[in-house]
Parts: structure tokens; C-alpha cells; sequence
């Protein structure tokens, strides 16, 4: 079974998104999306069942690619990536065209996904990539069983449903559906020498483009300067009070 | 402009963010019809007002792809330009298998969009509601996933009289359907909406939020943290990934306000915060700030009400 898993690297998201005309400024050391950690983890665990192979594939400015590294020091076998100027500021779809090329040359039986990155979260590539290799889109899922059969549990707006994953499709995996694991110092060693490469975008069949044009960027002004107050034992007594105010009570 | 509305039902009706959508569109004079999807028998979803396609998919299968070529049809066979989802699970794998036959790339997380002549242009809010993005969309369909609460829901008298498409079965069926009970109020439309976070420590100590939820008549929901590490269901997050709201009172407990909660929560009319760091950015939305330890304040604001 061949397995692809598609990994972000992002900009430490502990400090702020800064734009540059509209597009996120990425710095040269990004870090693996935490959201990708769930599709990581997913993979894994399947691998485990059904001896699979592992590749990452990555789209956008590689760096130091500590982020590429942290996915493969949690256990996946190699990683592939596109990083190319043209790219920059690139849609959902042209993203989804790429990683969708991507998973065509690792000949992938299953794409997993997290649901939406922590930088751009627009929450459509997984479905996306899906329509462009032609499988069916497993969304959402927030659990899996592994028998001799998989089961994928799904989120719904009414409460989950289960569905038997099939032999080939696209999954994107909920933060919180599996437990992420942690790589210990000898997992952080073998990645050092699992191949990543660097595939050219010209290699690939690019139908898609930017149909997005930046117009502008507007802070809001969300803070209130309401009333602080430090709690010394009495302070339930404003909330009760502005509650009866309020009409709530 | 031609415009296609993605529906859903809620309910036996449509939802409240197909509402919303519905309003904009009869505010900006859009030529508009509904297609709605669902796997209802007999929902209330057809209108005088506007022309509404129901999609009855079964409950028993994936069938994804055989809607998404009907729809796909639709627009093309009926030269619809503006596609209109709300940012749900179901509207968003639509609008995102559609983009792709239609070679646009979609804009997520939408909270207005104007048109003049045939250019449409979005805002989005960005860095959990702290900036709004604007931008234009230059290819000839634009297809928008607009955030629930943008608009306030259309006043239209709903009947069930409609056309029905059937969708055949596919082969990823579907088992063990779970739903999730839904008692007291919910979040979307609560006056009172009380929040739980973190600093609530435990999840035991969620009894004593439910304990004043239940003297305010309110709905509870709670940050991405405490639903990842499994103290409530997902339904009732609160943020980005999960519910907005805009109730008349917001209670945050325990909530230090990351820009992933506070985008879904930041409209409320008021909002009272209780946490024990006062530096925590929830203060900075708040109307009435209490800067104390939230298991020591709540049970004697119920003891006192």
C-alpha cells in the first residue's frame, strides 16, 4: 500500500501572521503544521497494519525544512516537495493541482490530509485533490478502527457516521481524532537520513491559476476597553448584577 | 448576476446559514435559485419566492461525487456565475469538488462580497477576526464559502412543494449513524451563550457551568482545546473550526481568548470574561472583565441568582 500524506511547513504559529501585498510572509525556518501531525499520525498506524510505505508531500518555500524533518522524525519513509516562485500566493485549487501531481508520482493508493491549515485554513484542498485524482473524499474523519477492514468515523453537522475506508481515496483527518506521537531522540536521528527531494514544477501537468486578486488588508479595532476588574471575593456580585441589568435573569 | 444557493436542511428546513445567504442574495437583487441537499423525506424547503432543487441523496452511502456532477451541470447548462455555500462540512466539500470542474478556485471563510457589473469581491476575516481581507475574483465563476452569522437569516414563508433529483446510491456505504442529542438550548441561537475553557482545569468542574447554563437558560460551548481533549463534543466548539455565535450575553470561562476562539465569538453583544491571567487576550474583547479564578467565582454567582 502506498500512503501520502501531504505536510505543511508554516510560520511558527506563536507569533503573528505578517502579510506582505496580501500574501503570508514565510520565514526560512517554518515548522510542521500541528494539523498535519493528525495525518501524520493517521498513516502511521496504517502502516503499521498493512506495510505501507510513507511519503510526505510538501508544497511552497522549503528553507531549512525543519518542518519536512519534524514529519519524517515522526516515522514517515521520505518526503517530496515543489517549491517554486511562480507559486507564491497560490490559490487553494492551484495548491490542490500541485500536491494532486505530487501524489500521482508516488503512485498513492491513499492521500491523507489534515482538515485545514493553521496559516491559510481555507479547508478545501483535501476535497479538492480528491476530484482532481478522481477518488473518493473521506472528510472530517475523527477516528479510525483498524480490523481487517478499516472504518473511518466521520464528522457530520448531526453527529458522525462511519463509512469502510476504501482501497483508494483521499482522507482528511479532525484535529483530536488520534493521538499524534512524539518522536523519541533515535526517531529524530533516522530522519536525518530519509531522502527528501525536490521535484520541479515544470515535471508537472499545471492546469489551474491565480484568479484572486489582492485588494487590501484592514485591521479591525476589536478592542473595547471594558470594565477590568481584580476578583478579592466579591466580584461575582458585579456579574450577578450586570446579569439582572442585562435582563438575563 | 446568475446565482446558485447551496441549501441545507436543519431540521426539516432550511438552516439558518442557508437563511442568511438567502437574505444577501434578495439584498443585492441577485437572479438566484437554491439547490438544496439533504436526505430528508418530505422537508419544508420550497418557497414562492425563489425556484428550490432538492438533492435527495441516502442516507446509506457517500454519493459526493454523483452530486457534485449534477450540480456542476446545473451551472453550466443554466450559465450560473455566483456560487454560494455557507462554511459547513457538507457545502464546504461541495464548493471545493465544483472548483475544481469549473477551474476557480474558491474563497473560504467569506464574510461579505459585493458585486459591481460582472466583478465580484469578497472580504474575509483574517487572523481570527483581527483583520479583514479583501479581495477580487477575476475568473468568470466565483464561488464563495461564506461563514455562518454574516447576515441575518431571510423572512420567507416556506412550503413543500419543489422539484426532486434523486441521487443513486454509491459503493462507500455508510454505517453506524450516530446523532448527537441535542437537549436545552443550542448555541446558534441562544440569548445566553456560556463558554468553557482550559482554566475550567477539569473536566469535572464543567458541572458548574452547567449549573449556571441552566439558572440563564443558556447554550454551552467551549474552546478547541477543551473539545480535542474530549470535556464536550465537537458540536459545541466554539472558533474557527467550530461554531459561530452572536448571542445578546457571552460568558467566558477559563477562556485565555486565542484568535481561533475569539473569531467565533468576538460579535456578541456582550461579553463577560472570568480568568485568572490578566494579560490573557480575552480581556481586550471584553465588556465586563473579572480577573480571578473561575472556579471560585461561578458557584457563588449561583449561589446568588
Amino acid at each position: 500500500m502506498n500512503i501520502t500524506v501531504c505536510a505543511k511547513q508554516i510560520p511558527d504559529p506563536a507569533n503573528d501572521t505578517s502579510y506582505d501585498n496580501g500574501i503570508i510572509v514565510r520565514p526560512e525556518e517554518q515548522v510542521l503544521d500541528d494539523t498535519d501531525r493528525y495525518g501524520i499520525e493517521v498513516a502511521l498506524q496504517l502502516k503499521e497494519k498493512f506495510d505501507a510505505e510513507v511519503t510526505i508531500i510538501s508544497m511552497g518555500p522549503a528553507g531549512t525544512m525543519k518542518g519536512l524533518q519534524q514529519a519524517l522524525q515522526m516515522g514517515a519513509d521520505k518526503a517530496i516537495y515543489v517549491d517554486d516562485d511562480s507559486l507564491k500566493g497560490a490559490n487553494s485549487l492551484m495548491t490542490a493541482n500541485v500536491l494532486s501531481e505530487l501524489a500521482k508520482t508516488t503512485n498513492a493508493d491513499i492521500v491523507i490530509f489534515g482538515t485545514e491549515s493553521t496559516d491559510g485554513y481555507s479547508g478545501t484542498v483535501p476535497q479538492q485533490v480528491s476530484r482532481f485524482l478522481k477518488l473518493d473524499c473521506i472528510s472530517y474523519v475523527k477516528a479510525l478502527e483498524i480490523g481487517d477492514d478499516v472504518s473511518l468515523t466521520r464528522q457530520t453537522s448531526e453527529g458522525s457516521e462511519k463509512v469502510k475506508m476504501p482501497p483508494k481515496c483521499v482522507i482528511s483527518v479532525t484535529a483530536g481524532g488520534v493521538e499524534p506521537r512524539y518522536p523519541n531522540f533515535k526517531d529524530i536521528m533516522a530522519a536525518k537520513s530519509k531522502p527528501i527531494e525536490k521535484v520541479e514544477l515544470d515535471k508537472l501537468n499545471i492546469t489551474t491559476e491565480q484568479n484572486l486578486e489582492f485588494i487590501s488588508i484592514e485591521a479591525l479595532e476589536n478592542s473595547k476597553n471594558g470594565e477590568t476588574i481584580i476578583d478579592e471575593g466579591e466580584a461575582f456580585q458585579v456579574i450577578v448584577d450586570k446579569l439582572k441589568e442585562l435582563k438575563v435573569i | 448576476m446568475k446565482t446558485l444557493i447551496l441549501g441545507e436542511i436543519l431540521n426539516e428546513t432550511l438552516s439558518s446559514g442557508t437563511l442568511e445567504i438567502i437574505k444577501k442574495a434578495q439584498d443585492e437583487n441577485l437572479d438566484y435559485q437554491v439547490l438544496t441537499i439533504g436526505s430528508d423525506d418530505a422537508p419544508k424547503i420550497g418557497s414562492e419566492s425563489f425556484k428550490q432543487t432538492y438533492i435527495k441523496r441516502s442516507s446509506d452511502s457517500l454519493q459526493f461525487s454523483k452530486i457534485t456532477d449534477l450540480i456542476t451541470n446545473i451551472i453550466n447548462n443554466e450559465g450560473i456565475n455566483l456560487i454560494l455555500g455557507s462554511s459547513t462540512y457538507l457545502c464546504r466539500d461541495l464548493v471545493s469538488f465544483i472548483s475544481v470542474d469549473l477551474n476557480s478556485s474558491p474563497v473560504s471563510n467569506a464574510i461579505d462580497f459585493e458585486i459591481s457589473g460582472d466583478t465580484v469581491s469578497t472580504i474575509n476575516s483574517i487572523n481570527g477576526g483581527e483583520s479583514l481581507y479583501k479581495s477580487k475574483i477575476a475568473s468568470t465563476h466565483a464561488l464563495l464559502l461564506i461563514r455562518p452569522k454574516s447576515f441575518d437569516p431571510a423572512d420567507v414563508e416556506l412550503i413543500d412543494n419543489f422539484e426532486t433529483i434523486e441521487v443513486e446510491s454509491s459503493d462507500v456505504s455508510i454505517f453506524d449513524i450516530y446523532k448527537e442529542e441535542k437537549t436545552g438550548p443550542q448555541l446558534e441561537d441562544s440569548k445566553v451563550v456560556i463558554s468553557a475553557g482550559r482554566g475550567m482545569v477539569d473536566k469535572e468542574n464543567l458541572v458548574i457551568v452547567e449549573e449556571l447554563a441552566a439558572k440563564l437558560n443558556a447554550a454551552i460551548g467551549g474552546t478547541r482545546a477543551i473539545v480535542d481533549a474530549g470535556w464536550m463534543p465537537y458540536s459545541q466548539q466554539v472558533g474557527q473550526t467550530g461554531k459561530t455565535v452572536k448571542p445578546d450575553v457571552y460568558i467566558a470561562c477559563g477562556i485565555s481568548g486565542a484568535t481561533q476562539h475569539q473569531v467565533g465569538m468576538k460579535d456578541s453583544k456582550y461579553i463577560i470574561a472570568i480568568n485568572k491571567d490578566e494579560e490573557a487576550p480575552i480581556f481586550q474583547l471584553a465588556d465586563l472583565g473579572i480577573v480571578g479564578d473561575t472556579l471560585n467565582v461561578i458557584p457563588k454567582i449561583n449561589q446568588n441568582l
